[in-house]
């Protein structure tokens, strides 16, 4: 495992911004998975948690984020687990977070295709910035 | 040269955009019944907006972070929510109240129940987001709502005594037909109709959208400092406007269209077509602002994004929440509430909510890991620190006076 940074991840990591590659808003970070390494004895951040009902999961509300899971699964089904974005992608921490990719992909995007899709796309003139 | 046109053009923008529905409605309702004994509160709200809204657009220029952005990591996802939602409700009450006034001053010019326009109005503000840019968009309906100056030649044709207005102004007393239930409740209500938590909202994330940052920190003060305070003296023109012509024939203020009759009575038609362009420019830029406002604060709390600096496209669920949130606020219209009363309610619960976005931008305006070398100085510290206080016991007496004054009855 690389060398990791010592952080207060309750203040410096939860809640804030994602941005991808491209500078797009993808996102906060909903929750975090952590990973013991048994070699330093220490915590280690192995992933960033965010998307469909991780916030609710994260406030103990269970029974929400599973609805809202399943909701998401019958709109925009994928395999895998969409919600879970590994530390390798993340490029930068400092007010937000920099993921080094792009993302469209992530499962905190699913409901923004699913709007576009089903919702903007079809109003005339949703592909032209304001002019 | 470019400078000094880009602030004037500032200052004039936030004189024409400072007036909204509930400051129309709280300075001709409370005129009417407590004469200039409540503009005190006018001039305290007034500074607390000048106070906060330069902090957060600060905040906002410094850091690229809009305010409810900010919101959800210093709060924390449980308390930031239940914010959100307390925000977003009263926010919703006043777009349905702004868009309800947009209908009722078109109303009056054709001459069709103001229900009939409702939905047209709702199009227009949507339309208006989803394609004319920011920049023109806060232009056009600032400078339009310059009309509302027409106020301020009303009272000058009334041609109050200024000495026995100064005089009223600086001695308030509680008028002998009320009590001091009423008039704290209407004082509520002015104070929150002056501070409404929206303009903090969208001041900020319009910061973003016009991607300002520190070196436009001089336009920014100076649309606050100067702009405001001149907007506020344009409230205290209507209030007085209803003082002279409403308080002597104890008229009491009940309907949005109340509100142009001083103007009708001594400027004449054309000083009322004025006005009803002002009241429209006025009442259609703050639906703008508070439609904008539904989308900026659920998408900066989940994360999305948000903007009319990005095609549509590319924010499809800050554009999703703006349309149902139009569309909500025309369907709640047309069932019949009276557009007063919504407007009341949201300026009072505005109030009572006030401490929900202004103990934020006080915290992150302090906070070098947000705005560096630009944190708040002593004085504004003491000063917002102040205010904090005040918003608090105005919170807290805001619900009890509600029921002891049946609403302000």
């Amino acid at each position: 495992m690389a060398e990791g940074r010592a952080l207060y991840v309750g203040l410096k990591l939860l809640d804030r911004q994602l941005v991808d590659r491209d500078d797009k808003a993808c996102g906060k970070v909903d929750d975090l998975e952590l990973e013991f390494s048994a070699d330093s004895g220490n915590l280690y951040v192995s992933a960033i948690l965010a998307g469909p009902g991780i916030l609710a999961y994260r406030m103990r509300r269970r029974r929400w984020g599973r609805w809202w899971q399943r909701v998401n699964e019958v709109m925009s089904p994928t395999d895998g687990d969409p919600a879970r974005i590994p530390m390798s992608l993340v490029a930068g921490i400092d007010d937000h977070v920099t993921l080094g990719t792009q993302g469209g992909h992530l499962g905190s995007m699913s409901l923004d295709h699913w709007v576009r899709e089903h919702v903007t796309s079809h109003i005339p003139g949703s592909g032209h910035e304001a002019e | 040269m470019k400078k000094v046109f880009e602030v004037f053009l500032g200052i004039l923008t936030a004189i024409g955009g400072f007036v909204d529905i509930g400051d129309l409605v709280a300075n001709s309702e409370t005129g009417a019944r407590f004469r200039m004994n409540l503009a005190w509160v006018v001039v305290v709200g007034v500074v607390g907006i000048v106070l906060y809204a330069e902090m957060s657009g600060r905040v906002a220029a410094v850091s690229k972070r809009a305010v409810f952005d900010l919101v959800r990591e210093r709060l924390g996802p449980g308390v930031g929510l239940a914010n959100l939602i307390a925000s977003f409700f009263i926010n919703f009450l006043t777009m349905t109240a702004e868009i309800a006034g947009v209908a009722i001053a078109v109303s009056l010019v054709v001459s069709v129940s103001y229900i009939y326009l409702l939905p047209v109005a709702g199009f227009f503000v949507w339309f208006v987001i989803w394609r004319i840019p920011f920049g023109a968009m806060e232009k056009l309906f600032g400078l339009l709502g310059l009309a509302l100056l027409m106020f301020v030649v009303t009272v000058w044709k009334l041609g109050p005594d200024w000495n026995s207005v100064l005089h009223a102004v600086s001695h308030p007393h509680i008028p002998t037909d009320e009590t001091p239930f009423t008039y704290a409740y209407y004082g509520i209500a002015l104070f929150g109709a002056a501070m409404t938590p929206y303009e903090v909202f969208f001041f900020s994330s319009g910061a973003v959208e016009e991607k300002w940052s520190a070196k436009d920190l001089m336009v920014e003060r100076a649309n606050v400092f100067i702009g405001f305070p001149l907007g506020g003296l344009l409230s205290l023109s209507i209030m007085l406007g209803a003082t002279l012509v409403f308080a002597p024939r104890h008229i009491e203020v009940g309907q949005l269209s109340q509100v142009a009759l001083p103007t009708a009575f001594v400027v004449g038609k054309l000083g009322l077509a004025a006005l009803l362009l002002g009241i429209f420019a006025a009442t259609f830029g703050a639906a703008l602002e508070t439609a904008l406002s539904a989308g900026y604060t659920v998408a900066q709390y989940f994360g999305w994004q948000w903007g009319k600096h990005v095609r549509p496209d590319d924010s499809p669920r800050f554009h999703l929440v703006i349309i149902m949130s139009v569309l909500a606020g025309v369907l709640f219209a047309i069932s019949g509430v009276d557009p007063v009363k919504v407007t009341e309610y949201s300026i009072v619960l505005s109030a009572a909510a006030l401490p929900l976005t202004y103990f934020p931008i006080l915290v992150i305006a302090n906070d070098p890991d947000y705005v560096g070398e630009h944190v708040n100085g002593r004085f504004t510290n003491f000063l917002g620190f102040v205010y904090l206080v005040i918003l608090v016991l105005v919170a807290v007496a805001t619900i009890p006076l509600m029921i002891i004054t049946k609403g302000g009855a």
